[in-house]
């Protein structure tokens, strides 16, 4: 064996482990999904089982409650993810210009992204409840009445993306942090002997210097936006009124409590193509112009 | 003792000790246990009670040693689906009656007619025939009611007694003349912050109402009469209380919590919660049947039904049998627990007279309704729920609401039963 042969042999024994656990618990169930997105496959009717074609691709086009869910879905990507970069990158600026205690606060800032959304989802249900509610408290100070924080659909999904804005920000933000400490900072200096104001310095120099990380991180949290699931089942269940239920929600209640696994794998297969066209479309849009 | 003999006497010592620690008794050695898990969703105070009469079962029959496993009941049923289905499934678990059509076609369900014959076999006339029906299928039991637990109304005397009532409101007149005269603002700031009544569970408040107006979730075809004018009447009621404002507003829907706080005078919920109340010291509270607001008294109700699953050996079928005859007998210490004995004998009981709430609640079962026998159950009570729910938010009438529901019901149903014929 050469020298090359043995290294190769080397490197993918060591990529074993982890290769065959991702064949094991991810490419297996991705491909066992795929065949049962073709078929009619309800766990309490197993003598019913059989392959029906695109049928439950045909159904979840035509039912008004995966459209509805869709809806659902995209209304919290659109309002969470250009929350989440202009709030981080905020926060990431603000981190950058600090001369002492950044770490303090990069510290601070990370804390809540290290919770498990369960944990943050009980607490944020303590701050919206209706009676004993934090922020009902503050209102009540101020001399305003209670807000139906997660009982109105007007407010339920404001009050999700709220959530999930101070539970995600830290993340985003320490990685965009990174990148901007990453900038050249004669690029800036050079700019403004040239006259170069804020606005110019951010628009010019800051966003496209930060353009490849910001391609990163609104690819991957528009990815995970599609798949919201804890937030909104924990804080409200979906309600009111399927207001707040999301794609995978709705997935996850055909296929585990109503057992219809062929038509939740169809469900899941759209939605698996949906968000790859949207990160696709991202990925083109963003790197345009890119070096 | 020279080296060599104390190592001698050290390693008997060590395997007399071993020996103990494994169980093993060195001088007449023991049949082995056989071990039977038992699987059910009771994660709140009764899981603690089903705890104890188990271990009085493991007691007194040394033969067997059951094993309890409880959670919370949604995770309970996938997680019985599946392993059931893959012949993983525990031997004896807890199904709810409204539940036993989807896991009656799953196919795990073995028929129990066998619990009911012989010499200790549980007599069937020992059981009201609607509680034993539920888990009748192709005229076979595949489960044993263990409990009734009907919707009722908990009242707290204290508030009811300042407004002159010194008794739980039983029609609807003496209902509306309670909830008016406990719906105040005691603060002053111009909102009401205590409540004559606030619902709980909305789906299964409504639902209590259903069988007093005569109304049916599906008919005789099973096709779906969620709009029938009765079923549209129950609504109604509550359609009526959230224009006049003696509900709470959804954003401050006090429910439980409320009742629990004193803040809400009456409150109608499952008998399962009483479990939640007693660990309260300063609440003085009765429970009563959910007044008669229809054309007759009536609740909704479901059961725990204990069931063994298909492919036991002979011994563990056995043990199982044995298991839930003794659960059965013993149910009135379950319904110590918050619960309604199916029993009719173990209800006549001494014991169980003296348990208020649970005695007021059985009051309503001639009259009580389960939820809709179907497996699509699911699907149709998402429909009720969301019907219930436009109404008290004043989205929709009961009419326009329970329709979209009937609608929407008849799709789930004629789906189910197309790929079924197939």
């Amino acid at each position: 064996m050469t020298y090359v042969q043995k290294r190769s042999l080397s490197g993918l024994l060591f990529l074993a482990p982890y290769a065959l656990a991702f064949a094991a618990f991810v490419l297996a169930p991705i491909a066992v999904a795929l065949v049962l997105a073709f078929m009619q496959f309800d766990l309490t009717s197993r003598s019913t089982i059989h392959f029906v074609g695109a049928k439950n691709f045909s159904d979840a086009v035509k039912d008004d409650y995966f459209r509805q869910a869709f809806v659902v879905t995209l209304r919290y990507v659109v309002l969470m993810v250009p929350g989440l970069i202009v709030a981080s990158l905020g926060m990431a600026m603000g981190m950058n210009a600090m001369t002492r205690g950044r770490n303090t606060v990069r510290a601070l800032l990370f804390l809540p992204g290290m919770f498990n959304v369960a944990v943050t989802a009980i607490l944020w249900m303590w701050f919206y409840d209706g009676q004993f509610g934090l922020f009902n408290y503050l209102l009540k100070g101020m001399g305003v009445g209670p807000a139906p924080w997660l009982s109105d659909k007007s407010w339920a999904m404001g009050s999700i993306v709220l959530m999930s804005l101070w539970w995600a920000c830290g993340g985003t933000a320490i990685i965009l942090l990174a990148a901007l400490q990453q900038i050249p900072k004669q690029i800036f200096e050079a700019a403004a002997i040239d006259g170069a104001g804020p606005a110019p310095l951010f628009s010019k120099i800051t966003l496209p210097q930060l353009k490849p990380v910001l391609l990163f991180v609104v690819v991957t949290n528009t990815i995970a936006a599609f798949q919201v699931f804890g937030q909104p089942y924990l804080l409200t269940r979906g309600g009111p009124e399927l207001s707040t239920r999301g794609l995978v929600q709705y997935i996850y209640e055909t296929a585990f409590n109503n057992y219809r696994l062929g038509y939740g794998a169809a469900m899941s297969w759209l939605l698996f193509l949906v968000v790859a066209a949207f990160a696709l479309a991202q990925y083109r849009f963003l790197r345009r112009g890119s070096v | 003792m020279t080296p060599k003999a104390a190592l001698g006497a050290m390693a008997i010592a060590c395997l007399g000790l071993g020996l103990l620690q494994a169980g093993v008794n060195p001088v007449a050695p023991s049949k082995k246990k056989l071990e039977l898990n038992f699987w059910n969703g009771w994660t709140g105070p009764d899981g603690r009670i089903a705890l104890l009469m188990i271990r009085k079962f493991n007691e007194e029959n040394p033969d067997l040693h059951v094993s309890m496993q409880r959670m919370p009941w949604d995770t309970y049923y996938n997680k019985l689906m599946v392993a059931c289905t893959d012949g993983r499934g525990p031997e004896i678990f807890v199904v709810h009656a409204s539940t036993l059509p989807r896991m009656q076609r799953a196919g795990f369900l073995d028929r129990v007619d066998d619990l009911y014959s012989g010499p200790e076999g549980v007599p069937k006339s020992d059981f009201e025939p609607y509680v034993l029906n539920q888990t009748v299928f192709d005229e076979h039991n595949v489960g044993l009611p263990l409990d009734i637990h009907p919707q009722g109304m908990y009242c707290n005397m204290k508030l009811l007694r300042s407004a002159g009532f010194d008794r739980p409101p039983q029609t609807k007149v003496e209902f509306l003349r309670a909830v008016r005269a406990l719906t105040k603002d005691t603060d002053g700031d111009g909102l009401p912050d205590q409540w004559g009544f606030s619902m709980s569970q909305w789906q299964n408040n409504y639902q209590s109402l259903v069988p007093q107006f005569d109304g049916r979730y599906l008919d005789a075809d099973g096709n779906p009469t969620l709009n029938s004018p009765a079923d549209v009447r129950a609504l109604e009621f509550f359609e009526q209380l959230a224009k006049e404002k003696l509900l709470p507003p959804p954003e401050n829907m006090l429910g439980w919590i409320g009742f629990r706080q004193g803040k809400v005078a009456m409150v109608w919920d499952g008998v399962y919660m009483l479990g939640d109340l007693k660990r309260l010291n300063d609440l003085e509270y009765v429970g009563a049947p959910i007044p008669v607001i229809g054309n007759h008294p009536g609740t909704m109700a479901d059961s725990h039904v204990l069931c063994v699953r298909t492919d036991l050996t002979h011994e563990q079928r056995e043990g199982a049998e044995r298991f839930i005859r003794y659960f059965s007998a013993h149910s009135v210490e379950w319904a110590d627990a918050g619960q309604v004995p199916a029993r009719l004998s173990v209800r006549h009981s001494a014991a169980f007279g003296k348990m208020q709430v649970q005695s007021a609640f059985a009051k309503q079962i001639p009259n009580m309704l389960y939820p809709a026998r179907t497996p699509v159950l699911f699907e149709i009570a998402l429909e009720i729920n969301l019907a219930v729910e436009k109404v008290i938010r004043g989205r929709a009438d009961a009419q326009d609401a329970l329709d979209v529901a009937n609608k929407n019901s008849q799709g789930f149903i004629a789906r189910d039963r197309a790929e079924q014929r197939k």
